[in-house]
């Protein structure tokens, strides 16, 4: 079973994302923040993040910097998820070191066939 | 339209204002979208036919909404308006009423049995997040936020209405959320100013005197919880109430930002009942704060006042505004400035009492001068020049008395002149638990610091005897001045017995009593400022047992108080004893007992009622005459009870 890390501030779509991947067999911890995202990600042992950029302490920018910069998270995958849909901001994503990019919302089958796509290491 | 309306409907958005419409339109959109998909999964099997049939219908819907919001605000695409603004919420009202017509249905009563808590939750958030995809309102805000924090800061800075009904703040990224408070709260009759970032928004709480502010969370670059941080960390502005505006949903953002100090929230969509709730509480609580800090100030403005009155720079009446309040503070600085301003009073008279005195030593130095009379050397005495204990080098013979001399010398190891008296050894108990007794004594006297006491430094012994130094005062002895004087004014007698009163006060304050008050103990500088020396010494010259002892005469018997001359229990009411008889001599040049030898006299100490002063000299007031026979009586009881109650009678003598 793959573990997720759902780095969300908005309680909504940390109850909604959360119960449909449980659903389809994840296990998911979830952060509140961006400071809190980077600790978790440190210590747990998570197949992959998703992470909000939009989120308070740090954002979810600084946060995937900080994770490619730490030794033990650097090869983690991590998905940006922004409500902003804006032109360029995936490929801001991926400068800071996700490795894909969704907006919300979410479209589930599409979110799903990306992580499954990073977690078996296509 | 006004010609005003007009220019803003056309006015075109910038792309970060686009952005930002985008972002809170489709957080609501994902919102629905998540929770109908995530209720469509359950509703699996033929029992569930028509609540996914409304849910299908209520995700057409949605997706219809997101059309919308993409095609009027796409990134990068044409100049969006606020007219268009406007449009796009017009047609999203259709897809809301079918999302509320669904929800509605999916909660309708006789769904009622098969429907299950966490069902109908989810039915609930997804009613919310369809009241917000068109709660954001339509408006004509936008003028570039900071230029608008700064136009509306200086407008509110000369024009605060003295009667308004506060001043609020609103800190939100998002200018229609702006526009929209502000509004409604303008209505109400406050003041409005506002910032569009948290830096700005720190800049107008640290500048002007905010009641309220209204701080939306999340902001790009400084957020809503970091600026609520900062406010509430600064002195300055950590009492101004703040209301957080977030999303409804955002509970657990909402929870930290009261945990740091935020008073409240304020969901989004605004209801205006509720605004109008929050933000009156608000406004009523800041009020009360600030009521309670100026009480604070003006309590804190009572204790600098007596501050003030202890340095001697009470100015009476700069409590005025304080003693206009109606309240107990009010009666407390009324009651403290009239003191205060006794206190002043009776410092001046002190002072007039103190320089009638320099007068009066002036004059005895003069006709000191004329007859050429100087202090003569005792045999046996350290010669100027010579190094005693290998410390002090003697400059002069300063004094002699019963117990050893006195010289003036220079402290080679400080550098600086010290009075030396030399305890000759014939004139010391040798009972060694008295001499214990006097260098604790001692050490409890270098304790002891005040104007009007000679500073007790250091108990040492040499070749087998002991010598006390103190601090070395330029001046005259009261027994001088009395003798040079025949007797003094009663200006120049209170002047002394009001700093001996006050020196002995602080003594008997730190637990020592002089046991020998009399004048050749009681030095005046050449500023009138009496300084007692000696305190402790004459511990050493008491002895265990009785009277008829030999060596007890040591000492001045003549003033004495009875139970000190019996031996009995010594106290600081002794020492008052000895002040009426210094008063005595002060007033009348004469001592209250005469004896042709140390017996007779100590026989009439004990026995006989003196004459008062006022008899002897018609010119002594009759209620100082009074207060120096209270001070001799036989019984301790009979006397004032303390320094402090003698230095409060005598200042009412004036």
């Amino acid at each position: 079973m793959s573990r997720v890390l759902l780095v969300e501030d908005n309680e909504m779509n940390r109850d909604m994302l959360s119960r449909r991947l449980r659903k389809k067999g994840f296990e998911v911890d979830m952060a509140l923040d961006g400071a809190q995202g980077v600790e978790m990600a440190r210590s747990g042992a998570y197949d992959i993040v998703l992470m909000d950029m939009s989120l308070p302490v740090i954002d979810g920018w600084e946060a995937t910097r900080q994770l490619r910069a730490a030794p033990e998270t650097q090869t983690i995958p991590i998905i940006a998820l922004t409500a902003h849909a804006m032109s360029g901001d995936r490929d801001r994503a991926m400068d800071a070191g996700c490795s894909d990019y969704d907006t919300k919302p979410v479209e589930i089958d599409r979110l799903l066939l990306k992580m499954n796509t990073l977690l078996s290491g296509a | 339209m006004t010609e005003v309306g007009e220019r803003m409907s056309t006015r075109t958005l910038s792309e970060d204002e686009v952005a930002t419409l985008r972002h809170d339109m489709r957080t609501p959109v994902n919102h629905i979208v998540g929770y109908c998909e995530l209720l469509l999964e359950d509703a699996e099997g033929p029992m569930h036919a028509a609540r996914r049939e409304r849910l299908e219908e209520s995700l057409r819907a949605v997706r219809d909404a997101l059309e919308m919001i993409n095609a009027s605000l796409s990134p990068g695409g044409h100049d969006v308006t606020q007219r268009d603004v406007d449009a796009l919420y017009d047609r999203l009202r259709g897809p809301h009423a079918r999302i509320m017509e669904s929800m509605a249905a999916l909660l309708a009563p006789q769904d009622r049995a098969t429907i299950d808590a966490e069902f109908s939750a989810d039915v609930r958030k997804i009613r919310n997040a369809t009241e917000q995809l068109v709660a954001t309102k339509r408006t004509s805000v936008p003028v570039e936020p900071a230029a608008m924090s700064t136009r509306d800061t200086a407008r509110v800075a000369v024009s605060v209405p003295a009667d308004g009904r506060g001043t609020i703040l609103i800190v939100d990224d998002e200018p229609n959320n702006r526009a929209v408070l502000e509004r409604h709260l303008e209505r109400q009759g406050y003041t409005v100013v506002s910032a569009g970032d948290g830096a700005t928004a720190l800049e107008i709480v640290q500048r002007m005197s905010c009641d309220v502010v209204l701080l939306d969370v999340r902001m790009p670059g400084m957020d809503g919880r970091e600026v609520l941080r900062r406010i509430k960390q600064d002195q300055a502005t950590r009492d101004i109430p703040v209301v957080m505006i977030s999303a409804a949903d955002d509970l657990s953002t909402i929870a930290a930002c009261i945990e740091a100090g935020a008073e409240d929230f304020l969901p989004k969509p605004f209801d205006q009942v509720i605004l109008r709730a929050r933000v009156g509480a608000c406004i009523e609580k800041k009020r009360l704060r600030n009521l309670e800090v100026d009480y604070l100030r003006q309590v804190e403005r009572v204790a600098e006042a007596a501050t003030a009155v202890e340095r001697g720079i009470y100015a009476a009446g700069s409590l005025a505004k304080v003693a206009e309040r109606g309240d107990a503070l009010g009666r407390l600085a009324r009651v403290f400035d009239s003191m205060a301003v006794g206190v002043k009073a009776r410092e001046q008279r002190l002072q007039d009492h103190v320089t009638n005195l320099r007068r009066e030593m002036d004059e005895a130095k003069q006709s000191a001068a004329a007859t050429g009379a100087t202090q003569e050397p005792d045999d046996g005495a350290l010669i100027p020049g010579e190094l005693f204990a290998n410390r002090y080098q003697i400059t002069r013979v300063v004094g002699r008395g019963g117990m050893g001399m006195v010289y003036k010398a220079r402290d080679r190891e400080l550098a600086e002149d010290v009075a030396i008296k030399t305890l000759r050894s014939n004139a010391m108990s040798d009972d060694p638990t008295v001499v214990e007794r006097f260098k604790t004594e001692i050490r409890l006297a270098r304790r002891i610091s005040h104007r009007n006491v000679v500073r007790t430094h250091d108990l040492g012994e040499h070749d087998g005897a002991y010598y006390v130094t103190m601090e070395y005062v330029e001046g005259i002895t009261v027994r001088e001045l009395i003798d040079m004087r025949g007797h003094l004014s009663v200006p120049s007698t209170l002047g002394i017995a009001q700093q001996l009163a006050a020196s002995l006060e602080v003594a008997h304050g730190q637990g020592v009593i002089h046991r020998d008050i009399k004048p050749q103990n009681m030095l005046l500088d050449p500023d009138g400022v009496l300084k007692v020396m000696d305190f402790g010494i004459a511990r050493l010259t008491e002895h265990t047992s009785t009277l008829t002892q030999a060596g007890m005469v040591i000492g001045t018997p003549a003033y004495m108080a009875p139970e000190q001359l019996l031996a009995e229990e010594v106290d600081a009411r002794s020492d008052l004893y000895a002040v009426g008889v210094v008063l005595y001599e002060c007033l009348t040049g004469a001592l209250p007992f005469e004896g042709a030898s140390p017996i007779a006299l100590i026989a009439k100490v004990l026995h006989t009622v003196p004459v008062a002063p006022a008899e002897r000299d018609g010119s002594v007031p009759l209620p100082l005459s009074g207060l120096v026979m209270r001070l001799l009586d036989k019984e301790p009881g009979g006397r004032p009870g303390s320094a402090g109650e003698l230095r409060e009678l005598l200042a009412e003598l004036g």
